[in-house]
C-alpha cells in the first residue's frame, strides 16, 4: 500500500469513526460556488458601511473566541499597512440590552452561531429596528429567510465548522475582501443614501420595524427605527410600553411584534 | 449562503452598475481562489504532518490518561484560536471531556504580568503557577517569533510538562528552540491561511488524541468498524 493509500485508510477510518474530519474539498467547492457571490455581497456591504463610518459589532455567544477573532482582524489587520477598522466583541448573558445604547443606525453586527441560539434571536430583531445590518455565520438548520442581512451557512458538524477552522475561513474571507472593496472608494457611496424619501415610502409599505422608547405626554410612543426617532401612534395596538418591538406603517404601529420583553 | 435583504435597508442603491459588477466579479475569484488555497493548504499540512501528529497524539493521550491538564496560550488572533483548541478539548460534544484551559481568559491577570513583569512573561509566569509536571503545554504562534510563546515553552520544558507548538511561515525561532516535545509548522506566509491549517492540524490532533482514549479506538478490531471502512483498513495501520 503507497503511504498516500495508507493515509487515506486511516483518513476513512477516522470519517467513520467519528464524523469530524470532513474532507477539504467540500471547502473550497462551496466558495466556489454561488455562495461567493453572497460572501462578495456581503464584504462590498460591510466596506460601504465602514466607509461611512459604522463599527462592527460581534457576537458568538456560544463560541466567543469567534467574536474576539473577527474583531481583532479589523482592528489589527494581517496585512502590515492596511487600515485599522473599529470592530467589537459583544458577550455575556444580555447580549442586545448591552447594545442598546451604544449601536447606531448604520453600524453591523456579525454574528456566529448555531441557529438555534437562544440568545441570537432578539439580538437579530432589535438590530433590525436599530438599521444595523446584520451578517450571520452559522451552522445547524437554515434559518428562515429574513433572519440576517447576509446568511453565510455551514452545512458541517458542529465541531468541523465551529472548531476545524470553517468559519474561520469565512470570516477571514469576509475580513480580506471587505479590504479589497476599501481599496475602491469610488464604489462605496451607494448605501449612503440609505432610508432617503423613497426608501421611507417603500418601508411604510411594507411595515417598519421599531423599538418603543418611551411614551409621550400625549399618548404616543417614541419610537427607535433605522431612521431615527419618530412619534408612533398606538391606538391600534393595546398599549405599548418601552421596548416593544412594533411594525410601522404610516406613523402608526400596526403590530405588536412578538418576543417584546416585559 | 443566501442574502435576505431586509429591503428597506438596501433599496436605495444607486451607483455604477458595471463598476460594482466588475468588483463583485473580482471578489467572487479572489474568494474562490482563496478557499482553494486554504483546502490545498490543511490537506497538505495533514499529509506532511500526519505521522508527527500521531506521535504527539500517543503522548498527549497518555499524559491525559495520567490526570494531565492541558494549557493553551498564543497572542492576538493566536490566542482565539488558542481558546477555541481548550474548548474542543473541555467541552465540545463529539468527544470526552478533558482538563484543558486557555491561559488568555483572564484580562486581571494577564494585564497584571504585562505591566508587572513584561508581556514577554505573560504565559510562562501563570504556568509557574498553575502547571504541574506532567501537563500539556500547548501554544500558537503564525511566525513561529513570539517571544511570550517561546519562554513558556522554555520555562515548562524543564518542569516536565509536554511540550507542543503550532507556528507557521519557516517555524520561525521556535522551530529552532530545542524546547518543543512536538512541532507543527504550517508553510505558507499567510497568516489566516496559516491559522485555518493550524486549526485543522489541532482538529486532527484532538481526534486522534480522542480516539487513542476510546476503549475500542486505540486498536480497532476490524469486526468493529464501520462497514464502509472495513476493505481499505485490511491493511496494518502503519504502512509508511
Amino acid at each position: 500500500m503507497a503511504r498516500s493509500d495508507a493515509f487515506e485508510a486511516r483518513e476513512s477510518e477516522r470519517v467513520s469513526t467519528y464524523r469530524l474530519l470532513a474532507t477539504d474539498d467540500a471547502l473550497s467547492q462551496d466558495l466556489l460556488g454561488p455562495d461567493a457571490a453572497d460572501l462578495a455581497a456581503a464584504s462590498l456591504a460591510m466596506a460601504r458601511r465602514f466607509a461611512s463610518g459604522a463599527t462592527l459589532w460581534c457576537a458568538a455567544p456560544s463560541w466567543p473566541w469567534h467574536a474576539q477573532h473577527v474583531a481583532v482582524d479589523f482592528v489589527h489587520p494581517v496585512i502590515a499597512g492596511e487600515r485599522s477598522l473599529p470592530a467589537v466583541m459583544v458577550s455575556g448573558d444580555h447580549l442586545w440590552e448591552s447594545l442598546r445604547p451604544i449601536a447606531r443606525a448604520g453600524d453591523m453586527l456579525l454574528v456566529v452561531s448555531r441557529s438555534d441560539e437562544p440568545s441570537v434571536a432578539g439580538l437579530r430583531q432589535r438590530s433590525k429596528a436599530w438599521g444595523v445590518l446584520t451578517v450571520w455565520i452559522g451552522t445547524g438548520p437554515r434559518p428562515e429567510p429574513g433572519s440576517a442581512d447576509f446568511v453565510l451557512w455551514v452545512d458541517d458538524d458542529e465541531t468541523v465548522s465551529s472548531y476545524g477552522g470553517r468559519f474561520a475561513l469565512l470570516y477571514h474571507l469576509l475580513s480580506e475582501l471587505t479590504h479589497v472593496c476599501l481599496e475602491n472608494p469610488g464604489l462605496l457611496e451607494a448605501e449612503q443614501a440609505v432610508c432617503g424619501d423613497e426608501v421611507c415610502i417603500t418601508c411604510s409599505d411594507e411595515g417598519c420595524l421599531g423599538e418603543v422608547v418611551a411614551i409621550r405626554a400625549d399618548g404616543r410612543a417614541q419610537v427607535r427605527t433605522p431612521a431615527g426617532l419618530e412619534a408612533v401612534d398606538t391606538t391600534l395596538i393595546d398599549r405599548a410600553h418601552p421596548g416593544d418591538l412594533v411594525l410601522i406603517h404610516a406613523g402608526t404601529a400596526v403590530t405588536l411584534v412578538e418576543g417584546s420583553p416585559r | 449562503m443566501s442574502h435576505e435583504s431586509t429591503g428597506f435597508l438596501n433599496r436605495c442603491v444607486d451607483t455604477d452598475g458595471h463598476d460594482v459588477g466588475a468588483l463583485l466579479s473580482d471578489l467572487v475569484a479572489t474568494a474562490g481562489a482563496k478557499a482553494a488555497e486554504s483546502s490545498r493548504l490543511r490537506r497538505s499540512s495533514l499529509e506532511a504532518l500526519d505521522s508527527d501528529l500521531e506521535q504527539a497524539a500517543q503522548a498527549i493521550s497518555e499524559r491525559f490518561r495520567a490526570g494531565a491538564c492541558l494549557y493553551t496560550f498564543g497572542n492576538g488572533a493566536s490566542s482565539t484560536d488558542a481558546a477555541c483548541v481548550a474548548a474542543l478539548f473541555a467541552r465540545s460534544p463529539g468527544g470526552a471531556l478533558l482538563p484543558a484551559r486557555c491561559l488568555v481568559a483572564d484580562p486581571a491577570v494577564l494585564t497584571a504580568t504585562g505591566n508587572g513583569v513584561g508581556n514577554e512573561l505573560a504565559f510562562s509566569r501563570q504556568l509557574v503557577a498553575f502547571a504541574h509536571a506532567g501537563d500539556i503545554a500547548m501554544g500558537y504562534s503564525t511566525s513561529g517569533n513570539s517571544e511570550n510563546v517561546i519562554r513558556a515553552f522554555q520555562e515548562t520544558r524543564h518542569r516536565g510538562l509536554l511540550t507542543v507548538g503550532f507556528a507557521g511561515c519557516d517555524g520561525g525561532r521556535l522551530a529552532g528552540s530545542g524546547v518543543l516535545d512536538h512541532c507543527f509548522v504550517v508553510r505558507s506566509h499567510s497568516i489566516h491561511r496559516i491559522q485555518e491549517a493550524q486549526a485543522a492540524l489541532s482538529h486532527r490532533l484532538w481526534a486522534t488524541v480522542q480516539q487513542r482514549l476510546t476503549p475500542d479506538g486505540e486498536r480497532p478490531a476490524v469486526g468493529q468498524r464501520e462497514p464502509a471502512a472495513d476493505q481499505d483498513l485490511a491493511e496494518p495501520e502503519e504502512v509508511r
